[in-house]
Protein backbone atom coordinates (compact mmCIF):
# COMPACT_ATOMS: atom_id res chain seq x y z
CA UNK A 1 0.00 0.00 0.00
CA UNK A 2 2.75 2.38 0.88
CA UNK A 3 4.59 1.86 -2.35
CA UNK A 4 1.67 2.53 -4.17
CA UNK A 5 1.22 5.98 -2.42
CA UNK A 6 5.11 6.32 -3.50
CA UNK A 7 4.34 5.31 -7.00
CA UNK A 8 1.33 7.72 -6.78
CA UNK A 9 3.88 10.71 -5.99
CA UNK A 10 6.56 10.20 -8.83
CA UNK A 11 3.82 9.39 -11.65
CA UNK A 12 2.35 13.03 -10.21
CA UNK A 13 5.35 14.77 -10.72
CA UNK A 14 6.48 12.77 -13.91
CA UNK A 15 3.09 13.76 -15.52
CA UNK A 16 3.23 17.52 -14.48
CA UNK A 17 6.78 17.94 -16.05
CA UNK A 18 5.96 15.96 -18.86
CA UNK A 19 2.98 18.79 -19.54
CA UNK A 20 4.82 21.97 -18.67
CA UNK A 21 7.63 20.90 -20.24
CA UNK A 22 7.09 19.34 -23.48
CA UNK A 23 3.30 18.63 -24.30
CA UNK A 24 1.99 22.18 -24.03
CA UNK A 25 4.71 23.53 -26.08
CA UNK A 26 3.24 20.81 -28.93
CA UNK A 27 0.14 22.43 -30.93
CA UNK A 28 -0.70 20.33 -33.95
CA UNK A 29 -1.88 22.20 -36.74
CA UNK A 30 -2.33 24.96 -34.50
CA UNK A 31 -5.51 22.85 -32.35
CA UNK A 32 -4.65 19.88 -30.84
CA UNK A 33 -2.50 20.07 -27.87
CA UNK A 34 -2.18 16.19 -25.98
CA UNK A 35 -3.33 16.53 -22.23
CA UNK A 36 -1.75 13.79 -20.42
CA UNK A 37 -1.65 14.50 -16.91
CA UNK A 38 -5.28 13.34 -16.36
CA UNK A 39 -3.72 9.68 -16.92
CA UNK A 40 -3.12 10.57 -13.08
CA UNK A 41 -6.54 10.21 -11.94
CA UNK A 42 -7.24 7.25 -14.41
CA UNK A 43 -4.58 5.15 -12.71
CA UNK A 44 -5.54 5.68 -9.51
CA UNK A 45 -6.84 2.28 -7.53
CA UNK A 46 -10.55 2.04 -7.76
CA UNK A 47 -11.77 1.95 -4.55
CA UNK A 48 -9.29 4.53 -3.01
CA UNK A 49 -11.03 7.43 -0.85
CA UNK A 50 -13.52 10.46 -2.61
CA UNK A 51 -11.07 12.95 -0.46
CA UNK A 52 -8.26 11.74 -1.82
CA UNK A 53 -8.91 11.64 -5.61
CA UNK A 54 -10.73 14.97 -5.10
CA UNK A 55 -7.77 16.97 -3.48
CA UNK A 56 -5.06 15.43 -5.52
CA UNK A 57 -7.14 16.04 -8.47
CA UNK A 58 -7.63 19.96 -7.51
CA UNK A 59 -3.72 19.96 -7.13
CA UNK A 60 -2.26 18.64 -9.83
CA UNK A 61 -4.76 20.93 -11.93
CA UNK A 62 -3.68 23.90 -9.67
CA UNK A 63 0.24 23.00 -10.61
CA UNK A 64 -0.26 22.71 -14.00
CA UNK A 65 -1.92 26.02 -13.45
CA UNK A 66 0.95 27.94 -12.03
CA UNK A 67 3.47 26.78 -14.43
CA UNK A 68 1.12 27.42 -18.02
CA UNK A 69 -0.03 31.01 -15.86
CA UNK A 70 -4.11 29.93 -16.24
CA UNK A 71 -4.92 30.64 -12.44
CA UNK A 72 -8.01 28.36 -12.11
CA UNK A 73 -8.76 26.59 -15.20
CA UNK A 74 -7.04 23.54 -15.02
CA UNK A 75 -7.38 22.88 -11.47
CA UNK A 76 -11.42 23.62 -12.11
CA UNK A 77 -11.40 21.26 -14.98
CA UNK A 78 -10.01 18.63 -13.26
CA UNK A 79 -11.39 19.00 -9.92
CA UNK A 80 -14.88 18.31 -11.57
CA UNK A 81 -13.52 15.35 -13.53
CA UNK A 82 -12.19 13.85 -10.19
CA UNK A 83 -15.81 14.24 -8.68
CA UNK A 84 -17.38 12.74 -10.87
CA UNK A 85 -14.70 9.84 -11.55
CA UNK A 86 -16.43 7.23 -9.46
CA UNK A 87 -19.82 7.34 -11.51
CA UNK A 88 -17.81 7.60 -14.50
CA UNK A 89 -16.66 3.84 -13.15
CA UNK A 90 -19.58 2.67 -11.89
CA UNK A 91 -20.80 3.34 -15.36
CA UNK A 92 -18.17 0.59 -17.29
CA UNK A 93 -16.62 -1.52 -14.36
CA UNK A 94 -18.47 -4.49 -12.49
CA UNK A 95 -18.71 -3.47 -8.70
CA UNK A 96 -17.10 -6.00 -7.80
CA UNK A 97 -13.36 -5.54 -9.21
CA UNK A 98 -13.13 -2.22 -6.68
CA UNK A 99 -10.92 -1.51 -3.86
CA UNK A 100 -7.20 -1.94 -4.95
CA UNK A 101 -7.70 -2.88 -8.65
CA UNK A 102 -6.06 -0.23 -10.68
CA UNK A 103 -7.11 -0.10 -14.23
CA UNK A 104 -5.22 -0.72 -17.00
CA UNK A 105 -5.50 -1.66 -21.09
CA UNK A 106 -4.66 -5.26 -20.50
CA UNK A 107 -6.01 -5.78 -17.06
CA UNK A 108 -9.55 -4.83 -18.10
CA UNK A 109 -9.24 -3.24 -22.06
CA UNK A 110 -13.38 -2.60 -23.20
CA UNK A 111 -14.20 -0.66 -19.98
CA UNK A 112 -11.04 1.41 -19.58
CA UNK A 113 -11.12 2.70 -23.28
CA UNK A 114 -14.65 3.45 -22.22
CA UNK A 115 -14.00 5.38 -19.14
CA UNK A 116 -10.43 7.02 -20.53
CA UNK A 117 -12.86 8.44 -23.67
CA UNK A 118 -15.34 9.43 -20.99
CA UNK A 119 -13.22 11.13 -18.85
CA UNK A 120 -10.68 12.94 -21.13
CA UNK A 121 -13.58 14.08 -23.67
CA UNK A 122 -15.14 16.00 -20.24
CA UNK A 123 -12.10 16.90 -18.87
CA UNK A 124 -10.81 18.64 -22.52
CA UNK A 125 -14.94 20.17 -23.23
CA UNK A 126 -14.60 21.74 -19.39
CA UNK A 127 -10.88 22.77 -19.92
CA UNK A 128 -11.70 24.63 -23.19
CA UNK A 129 -14.83 25.84 -22.37
CA UNK A 130 -13.58 27.59 -18.86
CA UNK A 131 -10.33 28.71 -21.24
CA UNK A 132 -13.05 30.51 -23.99
CA UNK A 133 -14.77 32.74 -21.53
CA UNK A 134 -12.10 35.21 -22.41
CA UNK A 135 -12.11 34.52 -26.50
CA UNK A 136 -15.61 33.27 -27.57
CA UNK A 137 -15.35 31.66 -31.25
CA UNK A 138 -17.70 28.18 -30.75
CA UNK A 139 -16.56 26.56 -33.76
CA UNK A 140 -12.63 26.70 -33.11
CA UNK A 141 -13.58 25.61 -29.73
CA UNK A 142 -15.19 22.58 -30.87
CA UNK A 143 -12.22 21.86 -33.49
CA UNK A 144 -10.26 21.71 -30.56
CA UNK A 145 -11.72 19.88 -28.10
CA UNK A 146 -11.86 17.15 -30.65
CA UNK A 147 -8.40 17.77 -31.99
CA UNK A 148 -7.03 17.58 -28.69
CA UNK A 149 -8.85 14.96 -27.50
CA UNK A 150 -8.19 12.33 -29.77
CA UNK A 151 -4.43 12.84 -29.46
CA UNK A 152 -4.79 13.16 -25.80
CA UNK A 153 -6.71 9.65 -25.68
CA UNK A 154 -4.09 7.83 -28.23
CA UNK A 155 -1.34 9.00 -26.48
CA UNK A 156 -2.77 7.96 -22.96
CA UNK A 157 -3.07 4.06 -24.61
CA UNK A 158 0.25 4.46 -25.61
CA UNK A 159 1.86 5.42 -22.33
CA UNK A 160 -0.44 2.80 -20.67
CA UNK A 161 0.21 0.28 -22.72
CA UNK A 162 3.94 0.70 -22.58
CA UNK A 163 3.65 1.01 -18.59
CA UNK A 164 1.48 -2.55 -18.30
CA UNK A 165 3.12 -4.29 -20.45
CA UNK A 166 6.60 -3.85 -18.66
CA UNK A 167 4.57 -4.42 -15.13
CA UNK A 168 3.26 -7.91 -16.47
CA UNK A 169 6.66 -8.63 -17.31
CA UNK A 170 8.07 -8.02 -14.35
CA UNK A 171 5.03 -10.31 -12.30
CA UNK A 172 5.91 -13.43 -14.96
CA UNK B 1 -31.33 19.76 13.63
CA UNK B 2 -29.58 16.03 13.81
CA UNK B 3 -30.73 15.13 9.97
CA UNK B 4 -29.07 18.29 8.80
CA UNK B 5 -25.48 17.38 10.57
CA UNK B 6 -26.50 14.11 9.05
CA UNK B 7 -27.18 15.54 5.52
CA UNK B 8 -23.45 17.57 5.69
CA UNK B 9 -21.32 14.57 6.79
CA UNK B 10 -22.89 12.10 4.06
CA UNK B 11 -22.87 14.42 1.55
CA UNK B 12 -19.63 16.18 3.36
CA UNK B 13 -17.31 15.09 0.09
CA UNK B 14 -19.57 16.69 -2.77
CA UNK B 15 -19.23 19.94 -0.23
CA UNK B 16 -15.32 19.39 -0.52
CA UNK B 17 -15.39 19.33 -4.25
CA UNK B 18 -17.70 22.22 -4.17
CA UNK B 19 -15.57 24.06 -2.09
CA UNK B 20 -12.44 23.34 -4.34
CA UNK B 21 -14.54 23.85 -7.71
CA UNK B 22 -15.73 27.59 -6.61
CA UNK B 23 -12.05 28.15 -5.42
CA UNK B 24 -11.08 27.32 -8.89
CA UNK B 25 -13.83 29.86 -10.16
CA UNK B 26 -12.72 32.45 -8.21
CA UNK B 27 -9.11 32.09 -9.18
CA UNK B 28 -10.16 31.96 -12.74
CA UNK B 29 -12.36 35.31 -12.80
CA UNK B 30 -10.00 37.34 -10.66
CA UNK B 31 -7.07 36.21 -12.84
CA UNK B 32 -6.27 40.17 -13.76
CA UNK B 33 -3.29 40.35 -15.75
CA UNK B 34 -2.09 43.74 -14.13
CA UNK B 35 -2.76 42.81 -10.48
CA UNK B 36 -2.09 38.65 -9.80
CA UNK B 37 0.12 37.43 -7.31
CA UNK B 38 3.22 36.22 -8.10
CA UNK B 39 2.77 32.72 -6.57
CA UNK B 40 0.45 31.40 -8.45
CA UNK B 41 2.29 32.25 -11.73
CA UNK B 42 5.40 31.42 -13.72
CA UNK B 43 7.19 33.72 -12.39
CA UNK B 44 7.30 32.00 -8.78
CA UNK B 45 10.76 30.12 -8.02
CA UNK B 46 10.29 26.99 -8.73
CA UNK B 47 8.30 26.93 -11.67
CA UNK B 48 11.00 29.98 -13.00
CA UNK B 49 13.76 27.47 -11.53
CA UNK B 50 12.61 24.27 -13.86
CA UNK B 51 11.96 26.46 -16.84
CA UNK B 52 15.47 28.19 -16.85
CA UNK B 53 17.16 24.48 -17.00
CA UNK B 54 15.36 22.90 -19.41
CA UNK B 55 15.69 26.05 -21.68
CA UNK B 56 19.66 26.10 -21.04
CA UNK B 57 18.77 22.55 -22.32
CA UNK B 58 16.87 23.51 -25.43
CA UNK B 59 19.23 27.04 -25.80
CA UNK B 60 21.87 24.92 -26.72
CA UNK B 61 19.81 22.96 -29.96
CA UNK B 62 19.42 26.23 -31.56
CA UNK B 63 23.36 27.88 -30.86
CA UNK B 64 24.04 27.50 -34.48
CA UNK B 65 20.60 29.29 -35.58
CA UNK B 66 21.11 32.06 -32.94
CA UNK B 67 24.94 32.29 -34.10
CA UNK B 68 24.11 32.99 -37.43
CA UNK B 69 21.49 35.60 -36.73
CA UNK B 70 24.17 37.51 -34.34
CA UNK B 71 26.95 37.08 -37.60
CA UNK B 72 23.92 39.00 -39.99
CA UNK B 73 23.23 41.96 -37.43
CA UNK B 74 26.57 42.20 -36.77
CA UNK B 75 27.07 42.39 -40.17
CA UNK B 76 24.21 45.23 -40.72
CA UNK B 77 25.78 47.18 -37.81
CA UNK B 78 29.35 47.08 -39.18
CA UNK B 79 27.74 48.38 -42.42
CA UNK B 80 26.28 51.21 -40.37
CA UNK B 81 28.91 51.91 -38.62
CA UNK B 82 31.04 51.94 -42.05
CA UNK B 83 28.41 54.36 -43.16
CA UNK B 84 28.55 56.47 -40.24
CA UNK B 85 32.09 56.75 -40.09
CA UNK B 86 32.41 58.32 -43.70
CA UNK B 87 29.79 60.85 -42.65
CA UNK B 88 32.06 61.57 -40.01
CA UNK B 89 34.84 61.65 -41.48
CA UNK B 90 33.30 63.99 -44.77
CA UNK B 91 32.33 66.56 -41.89
CA UNK B 92 35.01 66.70 -39.43
CA UNK B 93 36.88 66.83 -42.59
CA UNK B 94 39.80 69.42 -41.87
CA UNK B 95 38.40 72.54 -41.68
CA UNK B 96 39.81 75.72 -40.30
CA UNK B 97 36.43 76.78 -38.83
CA UNK B 98 35.34 74.77 -36.12
CA UNK B 99 31.89 75.31 -35.06
CA UNK B 100 31.37 74.73 -31.32
CA UNK B 101 27.94 76.08 -30.94
CA UNK B 102 26.20 72.72 -31.99
CA UNK B 103 28.21 70.95 -30.12
CA UNK B 104 25.86 67.78 -28.62
CA UNK B 105 24.83 67.84 -24.96
CA UNK B 106 26.73 65.15 -23.17
CA UNK B 107 24.81 65.46 -20.07
CA UNK B 108 21.49 63.84 -21.96
CA UNK B 109 20.55 60.43 -22.22
CA UNK B 110 18.70 59.07 -24.65
CA UNK B 111 14.78 58.94 -23.48
CA UNK B 112 14.69 55.39 -23.90
CA UNK B 113 16.98 52.26 -22.38
CA UNK B 114 16.90 48.94 -23.21
CA UNK B 115 17.29 45.80 -21.22
CA UNK B 116 18.53 42.94 -22.79
CA UNK B 117 16.71 39.20 -21.57
CA UNK B 118 16.13 35.83 -22.79
CA UNK B 119 13.05 33.85 -23.18
CA UNK B 120 12.88 30.88 -20.40
CA UNK B 121 9.31 29.76 -21.12
CA UNK B 122 6.95 30.62 -24.00
CA UNK B 123 3.29 28.97 -24.44
CA UNK B 124 1.78 29.47 -27.96
CA UNK B 125 0.07 26.61 -27.85
CA UNK B 126 -3.55 27.88 -26.32
CA UNK B 127 -5.67 30.85 -25.93
CA UNK B 128 -3.94 32.30 -23.07
CA UNK B 129 -0.25 32.81 -24.34
CA UNK B 130 2.63 34.43 -22.49
CA UNK B 131 6.40 34.91 -22.00
CA UNK B 132 8.82 34.05 -18.85
CA UNK B 133 11.69 36.32 -18.96
CA UNK B 134 14.93 35.55 -16.81
CA UNK B 135 15.39 39.19 -15.51
CA UNK B 136 12.97 40.51 -12.99
CA UNK B 137 12.55 43.84 -10.74
CA UNK B 138 16.42 42.94 -9.39
CA UNK B 139 17.35 44.45 -13.26
CA UNK B 140 15.11 47.06 -13.19
CA UNK B 141 12.48 45.83 -14.86
CA UNK B 142 8.71 47.12 -14.25
CA UNK B 143 5.39 46.45 -14.68
CA UNK B 144 4.11 47.39 -17.98
CA UNK B 145 7.41 47.93 -19.80
CA UNK B 146 7.58 47.17 -23.73
CA UNK B 147 9.63 44.42 -24.75
CA UNK B 148 10.86 43.89 -28.87
CA UNK B 149 12.70 41.55 -30.37
CA UNK B 150 15.35 42.45 -33.16
CA UNK B 151 12.59 42.28 -35.90
CA UNK B 152 9.58 43.75 -33.72
CA UNK B 153 7.19 44.36 -30.81
CA UNK B 154 7.14 41.03 -28.87
CA UNK B 155 4.62 42.14 -26.01
CA UNK B 156 4.05 44.25 -22.50
CA UNK B 157 5.47 42.87 -19.25
CA UNK B 158 2.31 42.19 -16.88
CA UNK B 159 4.35 40.09 -13.67
CA UNK B 160 7.36 40.61 -12.38
CA UNK B 161 9.38 38.68 -9.40
CA UNK B 162 12.83 39.29 -7.95
CA UNK B 163 14.54 37.34 -11.47
CA UNK B 164 11.64 36.64 -13.40
CA UNK B 165 9.04 38.43 -15.34
CA UNK B 166 5.63 37.50 -16.95
CA UNK B 167 5.72 39.03 -20.85
CA UNK B 168 2.15 39.23 -22.66
CA UNK B 169 2.96 38.55 -25.80
CA UNK B 170 1.04 40.08 -28.97
CA UNK B 171 -0.47 37.07 -29.51
CA UNK B 172 -2.45 37.24 -26.18
CA UNK B 173 -6.48 38.54 -26.69
CA UNK B 174 -6.01 40.67 -24.56
CA UNK B 175 -3.20 42.72 -25.92
CA UNK B 176 -3.75 45.56 -27.35
CA UNK B 177 -1.79 48.32 -28.98
CA UNK B 178 -2.68 51.12 -32.01
CA UNK B 179 -0.84 50.72 -34.92
CA UNK B 180 -0.74 52.80 -37.97
CA UNK B 181 0.65 51.57 -41.87
CA UNK B 182 3.71 53.37 -42.53
CA UNK B 183 2.76 55.75 -45.24
CA UNK B 184 -0.66 57.36 -43.25
CA UNK B 185 -1.45 58.62 -39.90
CA UNK B 186 -4.57 56.82 -39.76
CA UNK B 187 -4.06 54.28 -37.17
CA UNK B 188 -6.13 51.64 -35.74
CA UNK B 189 -5.56 48.77 -33.01
CA UNK B 190 -3.91 45.48 -33.63
CA UNK B 191 -5.01 42.60 -31.83
CA UNK B 192 -4.74 38.79 -32.02
CA UNK B 193 -8.09 36.69 -32.77
CA UNK B 194 -6.77 33.48 -31.24
CA UNK B 195 -5.74 31.80 -34.54
CA UNK B 196 -2.70 31.75 -36.07
CA UNK B 197 0.58 32.98 -34.24
CA UNK B 198 2.25 33.80 -36.96
CA UNK B 199 -0.88 36.56 -37.43
CA UNK B 200 -2.47 39.29 -35.77
CA UNK B 201 -5.27 41.91 -37.21
CA UNK B 202 -5.01 45.17 -37.73
CA UNK B 203 -8.69 46.90 -36.86
CA UNK B 204 -10.85 50.01 -37.69
CA UNK B 205 -8.69 51.60 -40.17
CA UNK B 206 -10.65 54.00 -41.84
CA UNK B 207 -12.21 52.33 -45.51
CA UNK B 208 -10.94 54.94 -47.75
CA UNK B 209 -7.31 54.03 -46.17
CA UNK B 210 -5.11 53.07 -49.27
CA UNK B 211 -3.02 49.72 -48.78
CA UNK B 212 -0.85 47.26 -50.33
CA UNK B 213 0.22 43.89 -49.57
CA UNK B 214 3.35 44.28 -47.51
CA UNK B 215 2.55 47.42 -46.38
CA UNK B 216 4.72 47.83 -43.29
CA UNK B 217 3.14 48.28 -39.81
CA UNK B 218 4.23 50.67 -37.04
CA UNK B 219 2.97 51.22 -33.76
CA UNK B 220 1.50 54.79 -33.15
CA UNK B 221 0.70 56.39 -30.21
CA UNK B 222 1.65 54.52 -27.04
CA UNK B 223 2.70 55.47 -24.05
CA UNK B 224 4.28 51.87 -23.83
CA UNK B 225 6.73 51.60 -27.25
CA UNK B 226 8.57 54.24 -28.75
CA UNK B 227 6.75 55.31 -32.30
CA UNK B 228 7.68 54.07 -35.45
CA UNK B 229 9.00 50.22 -34.13
CA UNK B 230 7.62 47.30 -36.50
CA UNK B 231 4.95 45.42 -35.92
CA UNK B 232 4.50 43.12 -38.75
CA UNK B 233 3.51 43.33 -42.45
CA UNK B 234 0.15 43.37 -43.97
CA UNK B 235 -0.99 40.25 -45.69
CA UNK B 236 -4.45 40.65 -46.99
CA UNK B 237 -7.71 42.12 -45.99
CA UNK B 238 -9.44 40.10 -43.36
CA UNK B 239 -12.80 39.77 -41.70
CA UNK B 240 -14.45 43.19 -41.03
CA UNK B 241 -17.03 44.02 -38.01
CA UNK B 242 -17.91 47.38 -39.22
CA UNK B 243 -18.78 48.46 -43.15
CA UNK B 244 -17.08 51.88 -42.24
CA UNK B 245 -13.70 49.81 -41.29
CA UNK B 246 -11.02 47.61 -43.10
CA UNK B 247 -9.39 45.11 -40.83
CA UNK B 248 -6.06 43.84 -42.04
CA UNK B 249 -4.48 40.35 -41.64
CA UNK B 250 -0.91 41.31 -40.52
CA UNK B 251 1.84 39.26 -40.11
CA UNK B 252 4.02 39.93 -37.15
CA UNK B 253 7.94 40.66 -37.75
CA UNK B 254 8.64 38.34 -34.40
CA UNK B 255 9.09 34.82 -35.04
CA UNK B 256 7.31 33.60 -31.73
CA UNK B 257 8.04 30.20 -32.37
CA UNK B 258 11.65 30.66 -32.29
CA UNK B 259 12.09 33.78 -29.85
CA UNK B 260 15.14 33.30 -27.43
CA UNK B 261 16.31 37.23 -27.09
CA UNK B 262 14.39 40.13 -26.07
CA UNK B 263 15.15 43.84 -25.50
CA UNK B 264 13.10 45.40 -22.66
CA UNK B 265 12.39 49.12 -22.98
CA UNK B 266 12.52 51.39 -20.06
CA UNK B 267 11.29 54.51 -21.03
CA UNK B 268 12.96 57.38 -18.94
CA UNK B 269 9.96 59.96 -18.92
CA UNK B 270 7.14 56.54 -18.41
CA UNK B 271 6.44 57.80 -14.98
CA UNK B 272 6.54 61.86 -16.22
CA UNK B 273 4.50 61.15 -18.63
CA UNK B 274 1.80 59.21 -16.64
CA UNK B 275 1.39 61.26 -13.37
CA UNK B 276 0.66 64.60 -15.66
CA UNK B 277 -2.11 62.90 -17.83
CA UNK B 278 -3.39 61.81 -14.22
CA UNK B 279 -3.76 64.82 -12.93
CA UNK B 280 -5.56 65.92 -16.20
CA UNK B 281 -8.32 63.16 -15.32
CA UNK B 282 -8.87 64.39 -12.08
Amino acid sequence: MKISYLYEIVLFIFLVLLQVLLLNRISLFGIATPVLYLYFLLKLPMGRNFFYVIISGFLLGLTIDVFLNTPGMNAAATTIVAACRKSFMDLFFEKEEYDDFVPGIYTASGPFIRFTILTVVSHLTLLFFIESFTLFNLQATLLRIFASSVISILLIFAIDSFISKRKRGEQL
Amino acid sequence: MRNLFNFILRNSHWLVAILLVAFSFYLVFTHNSYQRSVYLTSANNVSGWFYTTTNNVASFFLLKKSNDQLLERNALLEKELYGFQVLLDSLTAPDSVEVIAFAPDSIATPQFDFIPAGVVNLSYSGVNNFITLNKGSSHGIKPDMGVISQRGVVGVVANVSTHFSVVIPVINPKFRLSARLKNSENYGSISWDGGDIRQAQLQDLPKHEVFHKGDTVLTSFSRIFPKNLIIGFVTDTGKSKDDNFNTFNVQLATNFYTLQDVLVIKDRFYDEQQTLEETLQQ
